[in-house]
């Protein structure tokens, strides 16, 4: 090996250093292979796509900004994105409390069979959803799911509810709900997962001195668990909201976004306008404006949580 | 101050709450249930109401009209050969890179380098579909397993958790020992590195076999032919315009999610581990 003996200008210390490590650049660079290739390529495909018409058959056919003007028009679009902040919003506050309720039981050391009931509330989020959505459609079947079946007969013991059977798949707006309920079902164990290290992460002693100055339970839950799980419940509501926007496999196999576009959130539009209408470039155009929307939005949200977090 | 809850307050709360949650996990488990059962049933028992709530009498006809009607092994096939390529692949780049990551921190760029693979992980799927596709056409890889093994095998999430992983386990006096005995990097990394990093090797490896399992979208777009179709694509498939034959739906349902199953089952603790580190890296 001639190793250089010694390098004389910043420039060749960089590069001889550069040598002894190339190992490091060596090991990391299928990373950087795939990334260039299914990563920054489409990336900035996708943004030239943007403002081009395009069937992926026939000739590319630069529009300039029509694109993006046609976006303020479509109403499709709008409405998918209405329903993305409903869907959003039907399900994420019981998720969320339901997983920190969860995590707050597995926490307690008395509870038996702890194990089971993780297994059991997690379980949900490792199936594949193409079966599961099926096996909920059935569930949900007007006249024949058991969901309904369930309602009747809490109907006919509890008969001043006015409880009905329920046409969760075939009306517009209970369409959306019905999808809550899968989401639900689906990403409560996640949360739970999360907000239980979060519950782990509370240092004991602030409990034991809380209890040595007579806190109750209630307080200590207002006091203690509550504003130090906020950071907690601020990542799970990002994570979720992000998770709304570009979900799919949900809605495509439930309800394939319908009745109608009633449960068309803006990750099924965008597969729809992609392969189902091949428009290429408007669907970049969408995706891209989107992604910026939503990458100003998380970058706000953080920048306030590091905030707050620093002032208290 | 509220006085103390005596013994006997705090048994009764802590079994009705019990109670509560046992509920809760049937409710949890009972799309499971449903679809068990379903499989074991005719079209004519899953639609009877009142539901059955036990297939009587059980049958498996729904399990030989699915393999007689579906090319079931052919999409088994399909899928092991497709989420194992990908398992293997991308514990093989992740744990190369996390190892580089986390043992040459005296390489030049080396920390600008990772924050860039950490700042790909922003890059929504959404934005890079169509060019990514338009990719795949190009190299050809339109309806083969490349397609569905390659672009995602080196994922800056599996590089992190790697690195996170053998930064803090693999001792740094061990790789200098055996690299004055003459080992070469490779050897180093195959030889010492990745026997030390086998748990975290397989949690990583049950999270990527979910995530490639599932894949509904990506499957669809890219694999075209009968032959090549993974097994949650002949699942919705098999539902038709007009009629959907419900008990073989099913019975395929239960055997694409049973291996799932079991594998979350044995690997449970690992993969719980990865969502929380995935977590705290935020």
């Amino acid at each position: 090996m001639s190793a250089p003996v010694l390098p004389r200008t910043p420039r060749q210390r960089l590069r001889s250093e550069m040598w002894r490590h190339r190992h490091f650049y060596l090991f990391i660079s299928p990373f950087f292979l795939l990334f260039a290739v299914f990563g920054l390529y489409p990336l900035l495909f996708s943004l030239y796509l943007s403002f081009v018409k395009w069937d992926g058959m026939t000739a590319m056919q630069w529009v300039g900004w029509a694109n993006f003007l046609s976006m303020l028009d479509d109403e499709i679009l709008r409405r998918a994105v209405e329903n993305t902040l409903l869907i959003g919003m039907l399900y994420v506050p019981p998720m969320l409390i339901l997983a920190f309720l969860f995590a707050q039981a597995l926490n307690a050391q008395w509870l038996k069979l702890r194990a089971l009931y993780r297994a059991a509330f997690f379980l949900p989020c490792v199936t594949p959803m193409a079966v599961i959505a099926v096996v909920f459609g059935l569930i949900f079947s007007a006249e024949k799911g058991v969901l309904n079946f369930v309602l009747l007969q809490l109907n006919r013991a509890l008969p001043f509810l006015h409880l009905q059977p329920i046409p969760w798949l075939t009306n517009e707006s209970w369409s959306k709900v019905a999808v809550a309920i899968l989401v639900i079902w689906r990403w409560t164990g996640y949360n739970m997962i999360l907000m239980l290290a979060g519950l782990q992460g509370i240092p004991a002693d602030y409990y034991e001195a809380a209890m040595v100055d007579g806190a109750n339970g209630f307080q200590r839950m207002r006091h203690i668990t509550l504003p130090l799980m906020r950071p907690t419940f601020r990542f799970c509501g990002l994570l979720s909201l992000l998770g709304t926007i570009y979900m799919f496999d949900e809605i495509f196999v439930l309800t394939s976004g319908g009745p109608g576009t009633s449960s068309t959130n803006v990750g099924l539009y965008l597969f729809n306008i992609s392969f189902n209408d091949f428009r290429f470039g408007y669907a970049s155009c969408v995706g891209y404006t989107i992604a910026t929307f939503v990458f100003i939005g998380t970058l706000i949200l953080q920048r306030r949580n590091r905030r707050e977090e620093g002032s208290v | 101050m509220r006085p103390q809850r005596t013994p006997l307050q705090r048994t009764i709360g802590r079994t009705c709450l019990t109670i509560v949650l046992s509920l809760l996990a049937l409710i949890f488990l009972f799309p499971f249930y449903w679809l068990f059962v379903s499989a074991f049933k005719t079209q004519a028992q899953i639609f009877t109401v009142p539901p059955d709530w036990l297939p009587h009498p059980a049958t498996v006809r729904n399990f030989v009209d699915l393999y007689r009607e579906t090319d079931l092994p052919r999409a088994l096939l399909n899928s092991v050969v497709i989420s194992g390529g990908h398992v293997l692949l991308s514990l093989f780049l992740c744990s190369l890179a996390g190892y580089a990551f986390a043992k040459f921190p005296q390489a030049p760029g080396h920390s600008k380098l990772f924050a860039f693979v950490l700042g790909t992980m922003m890059i929504p799927g959404a934005v890079t579909l169509i060019p990514t596709f338009l990719v795949m056409v190009k190299l050809h890889w339109i309806n083969t397993y490349w397609a569905m093994i390659i672009p995602g095998a080196a994922g800056a999430f599996g590089i992190f958790w790697m690195r996170q992983y053998i930064g803090a386990n693999v001792p740094d006096d061990l790789i200098h020992a055996a690299r004055i005995d003459g080992c070469g990097e490779f050897g180093i990394y195959w030889r010492i590195v990745l026997p030390i990093a086998k748990p975290a090797l397989a949690a990583l490896g049950i999270m990527q076999l979910i995530s490639s399992w599932n894949n509904l979208m990506w499957a669809f777009i890219v694999l075209r032919t009968r032959d090549m179709l993974t097994l949650p694509v002949v699942i919705y498939l098999l539902q038709g315009e007009m009629r959907t034959p419900y008990g073989m739906l099913m019975a395929g349902g239960l055997l694409t999610a049973l291996p799932l199953v079991l594998a979350f089952l044995l690997f449970q603790k690992q993969f719980i581990s990865g969502i929380t580190a995935g977590a705290i890296k935020q």
